[in-house]
């Protein structure tokens, strides 16, 4: 309502979506095109083949996504774990402790994800804890980078409950454990969903970290994909781009139709 | 009274009743309650009113538990509480929001209480139909709280509190969030809910004045953290003990005079207001020479004279207001201006009339003059 | 013990709540797989080979010319990427907000899943467009008969803030969006029948209330460049090395520990500054209701 004539609102949009195109659509689809060519030395593709996407869905490639599944998934329901729990705790305290160590959780997502990377893996090559060539030290780091987050979307949806929920609750007789198995935690469910979403599709695209620690055994599909185009072989890593970004998205659309019985005010 | 839903013998008689003991609640040096003592007695409504800021919400969540006082002690019925939490206080609570748990039915949420006490599963289901019935919302267990409108919602919130049969019922404003339709329905529902349940102490916070007289059997009043007043509600309304009740509890026409004697064995005080002498009930602690105030209610004052002993005021009109039901005329009465509430006249008074006020001296009370 | 309250507020003054200390567990975790590991990045620093106390891998590392590069380029990609990413989200919150079309909410969200998605995807796409094979090169050169590829500039900075812009503007446009859907149209309604134009409007409305969110969207992209490794690492232009770049290299390739916790010192240092700005312009705009975690 702001540009009042049409044409001048025609540019906009026709900006807007020049735009929006060129950054968005423009990549993707080429990454899409890729994964099908065949050869390419022209300015199309030659021919098309699904020859990638085959190769990609079995052998190594197959492990790899294998790998980050697990990995995302491990790595998401501990972040979950640690942030909420965080998150509950920290309700608790006065504004004071509550401020410093609300910042002391945060900063996880401030350092670099290859300082963590590295700082994992000077520490655990070295007693007390050795975790160094684990499936465990990949999960620990992918943990770490996104625990700050979780803990950022349940703080917030914490502090959106209104607390006569829970004074109530109180009221009719629930202890602390009933109250927060019946009322608080369904409250804050979308909250939750959303956090395990976003650390998820956080872990599965997680590189900087994982390239510092990661076990010959178990490689993710980010480094599965840098691999593949650092040797040349750009078409099946444009393929196994596009399976992981098709992995990450259904389990997001899945994750997001989760029915959670809780009305938006 | 059975208790919860818990196996737990009847109460004593009297063993309900809430004691507020010199309680203090302050926040880093400020003081949001100072020194309240006040009683609820087993069976009444008492209703705590006062403007915002007084302290009447904080008294409630004491009770509740919600805020933990600094000094003194809280009693509901025999036992004292101060210690308790929440949960072991057997109350039931109503806030304005009405707080319906959203992500449970109807029925889950009446019978919350019950099964956080873990109540066979019997006792819920009959203890659940019962409260909805006495509230008159039977048909909506299966519903999802944000099917149901406003007035709605308040039921199914009393019928939740209800369900566990405390011993004390605190209700927070929790009329203020419905349409002012809804809220008269309500008020009287409420009256017959504390008809029919006459061992449950009611705990009743508001702003509304109108509210608590209505529904209160005692009022408590306060201002700044502090108790003003308190006393039965017909009592305080008639003979407030200082000029904030007065102001706050009704509408008051406040006129200064002077006490000069005593008449009618004591019974009546001659004041005079200006030049005028007029009659008032005595207030013991009133001497003659004393400057006081003379409260009368806009709706005692007439414009005919009625009876033998009736006070006279001269004043001069200064507006009318049409309010369809009533007109309120302001008057102004050697300097002080009056309300008086007259239904409605097929010949209003103009701006600038004369007029004069009647009143009987039964309808004018006398208050010793407060630093305000 | 008492709980003195449910959600933890209006303890009054003097009463201390027990269940404060359920904190210690999550606080536990976080020391042991965080602090731990920072404390001894930050210990070999200030170590030699043999384990002693010294400053001189420090102080080579310092002296070395290709840490000096790597800080400059860092930094200067850093900035040019969030300079674009706060010019190229201005304009595209803008028109979303301001010149509705319908599908603007579906637009919306899939720039939040744009989110998701990893960084390195941009860069992979970006070699296919605009790489020397790529289609960019490949039309201009059939169209033009010329020998060589013309577009170089995807190895070098500037394919890298060209990549970082495409995939850190979500984080301006958020904030944006949300501070531009609490501007009421009615301001502007009312502006505009008192004669202001566009101009006007957009310098003295518009421009004042997204002031903050550019502020809060700028600093959180400047900290996201600053850490970026995954568009860095894909594009592998040779003169192009950033400080993750640099660790990874010292760390994996050559093995070399001690400067490789130098560099990540110093990269440590400088995102834990701009988060502390991000997180002061964050309470300027109002945290929550920015839109933002």
């Amino acid at each position: 309502m702001l540009v009042w004539s049409r044409t001048s609102r025609w540019a906009a949009w026709g900006t807007a979506g020049l735009l929006l195109g060129l950054v968005y659509a423009l990549p993707l689809g080429i990454i899409a095109l890729a994964s099908l060519a065949g050869q390419w030395n022209g300015m199309l593709p030659s021919h098309m083949t699904l020859r990638h996407y085959a190769d990609a869905l079995t052998g190594d490639s197959g492990d790899q996504l294998k790998v980050s599944l697990l990995t995302g998934l491990m790595a998401s329901l501990l972040a979950l774990l640690c942030g909420s729990w965080a998150a509950l705790a920290l309700r608790a305290m006065g504004p004071l402790p509550r401020r410093f160590l609300s910042v002391v959780f945060f900063l996880p997502s401030a350092v670099p994800s290859v300082s963590v990377g590295l700082g994992l893996l000077v520490a655990f090559s070295q007693p007390p804890v050795l975790l160094n060539g684990t499936i465990a030290i990949v999960v620990l780091a992918h943990f770490i980078l996104i625990s700050a987050f979780t803990y950022g979307n349940v703080s917030a949806g914490l502090a959106r409950l209104s607390p006569d929920y829970e004074d109530i609750a109180a009221s009719l007789g629930a202890r602390p454990a009933y109250l927060l198995r019946r009322v608080t935690l369904p409250l804050v469910a979308p909250y939750l969903i959303a956090a395990f979403s976003l650390s998820f599709a956080m872990s599965m695209g997680e590189l900087g970290a994982t390239v510092m620690v990661y076990p010959p055994g178990w490689v993710t599909l980010p480094v599965g994909i840098f691999a593949l185009s650092d040797r040349g072989e750009v078409f099946a890593g444009a393929a196994l781009t596009m399976m992981l970004v098709a992995v990450t998205l259904g389990v997001l659309l899945g994750l997001s139709r989760i029915p959670t019985k809780v009305t938006t005010r | 009274m059975a208790n919860g839903g818990a196996d737990k013998a009847a109460p004593p008689a009297g063993s309900s009743g809430i004691g507020f003991e010199s309680v203090t609640v302050a926040y880093r040096g400020n003081a949001v309650l100072r020194d309240l003592t006040l009683t609820v007695e087993p069976g009444e409504i008492l209703a705590i009113i006062g403007p915002s800021g007084s302290g009447k919400t904080t008294a409630l969540r004491a009770v509740a538990g919600f805020v933990r006082p600094t000094q003194g002690r809280i009693r509901i019925g025999q036992r004292d509480v101060t210690d308790l939490p929440p949960h072991a206080r057997d109350l039931g609570m109503v806030v304005q929001n009405y707080a319906l748990f959203p992500h449970m039915r109807i029925e889950e949420n009446v019978a919350f209480g019950l099964r956080a006490r873990r109540a066979p599963e019997e006792t819920v289901r009959e203890r659940v139909k019962e409260c909805l019935r006495m509230v008159g919302m039977g048909d909506f267990m299966g519903r999802y709280p944000r099917e149901l409108s406003g007035g709605q919602q308040q039921r199914i919130a009393i019928a939740r509190a209800l369900a566990i049969r405390p011993i004390v019922l605190l209700l927070d404003e929790p009329l203020s969030a419905l349409d002012a339709q809804i809220r008269r329905n309500m008020l009287e529902e409420l009256g017959q809910l504390h008809r029919a349940l006459p061992e449950l102490t009611v705990l009743y916070v508001t702003h509304d004045q109108t509210e608590a007289l209505t529904l209160a059997d005692r009022i408590a009043i306060m201002r700044d953290g502090r108790l003003v007043a308190h006393g039965p509600s017909r009592a305080l309304y008639r003979n407030p003990p200082n000029r904030f009740t007065a102001e706050f509890l009704g509408r008051a026409n406040l006129l200064p005079v002077r006490m000069e004697s005593l008449e009618g064995g004591g019974r009546h005080a001659r004041v005079r207001f200006g030049d005028s002498p007029l009659l008032a009930e005595a207030q013991a602690q009133l001497r003659p020479g004393a400057s006081c105030l003379l409260c009368i209610r806009p709706h005692d004052l007439t414009l005919e004279p009625r009876g033998m002993n009736g006070n006279v005021i001269h004043a001069r009109v200064v507006s009318t207001l049409w309010q369809g039901d009533q007109l309120s005329i302001a008057v102004d009465a050697e300097g002080t201006t009056l309300r008086l509430a007259s239904h409605p006249l097929a010949e209003p008074p103009r701006v600038g009339d004369s007029l004069h006020l009647h009143f009987g001296p039964e309808a004018a009370t006398l208050i010793a003059e407060d630093d305000r | 013990m008492t709980a003195s309250s449910t959600s933890g507020k209006s303890s009054a003054a003097g009463s201390f709540d027990l269940r404060a200390f359920w904190i210690a567990a999550p606080l536990l975790v976080l020391a042991g797989c965080f602090f731990y590991p920072l404390s001894l990045i930050v210990g070999q620093a200030f170590k030699n080979d043999a384990g002693a106390f010294s400053l001189a891998t420090m102080a080579a590392v310092f002296g070395s010319t290709m840490f000096h590069e790597a800080i400059l380029h860092t930094i200067g990609i850093a900035l040019g990427a969030s300079a674009g990413c706060l010019a190229l989200g201005f304009v595209l919150a803008f028109v979303v907000s301001f010149v509705p079309f319908p599908g603007a909410g579906l637009l919306v969200r899939l720039i939040d899943t744009v989110i998701a998605l990893p960084t390195f995807l941009v860069a992979l796409a970006f070699t296919f467009l605009y790489g020397s094979a790529g289609i960019l090169n490949m039309s201009l050169m059939a169209a033009f008969k010329l020998p060589l590829p013309p577009v170089d500039f995807l190895y070098s900075a500037w394919g890298v803030i060209l990549a970082e812009v495409t995939v850190y503007t979500p984080f301006v446009m958020r904030p944006l969006l949300a501070a531009f859907s609490l501007i009421e149209t009615a301001q502007i309604e009312v502006a505009a029948s008192l004669g202001a134009g566009f101009w006007r409007i957009l310098r003295q409305i518009i421009l004042p209330a997204a002031l903050p969110a550019l502020l809060a969207g700028g600093s959180l992209c400047l900290l996201l460049t600053v850490n970026e490794f995954g568009i860095v690492l894909f594009i592998g232009a040779k003169g192009v090395i950033t400080l993750p770049l640099m660790i990874y290299d010292k760390a994996i390739q050559e093995f070399d520990y001690g400067t490789a916790c130098v560099i990540a010192l110093v990269n440590i240092l400088i995102s834990v500054g701009l988060y502390f700005l991000y997180r002061f312009a964050l309470g300027r705009v109002g945290g929550n209701r920015a839109g933002l975690v």
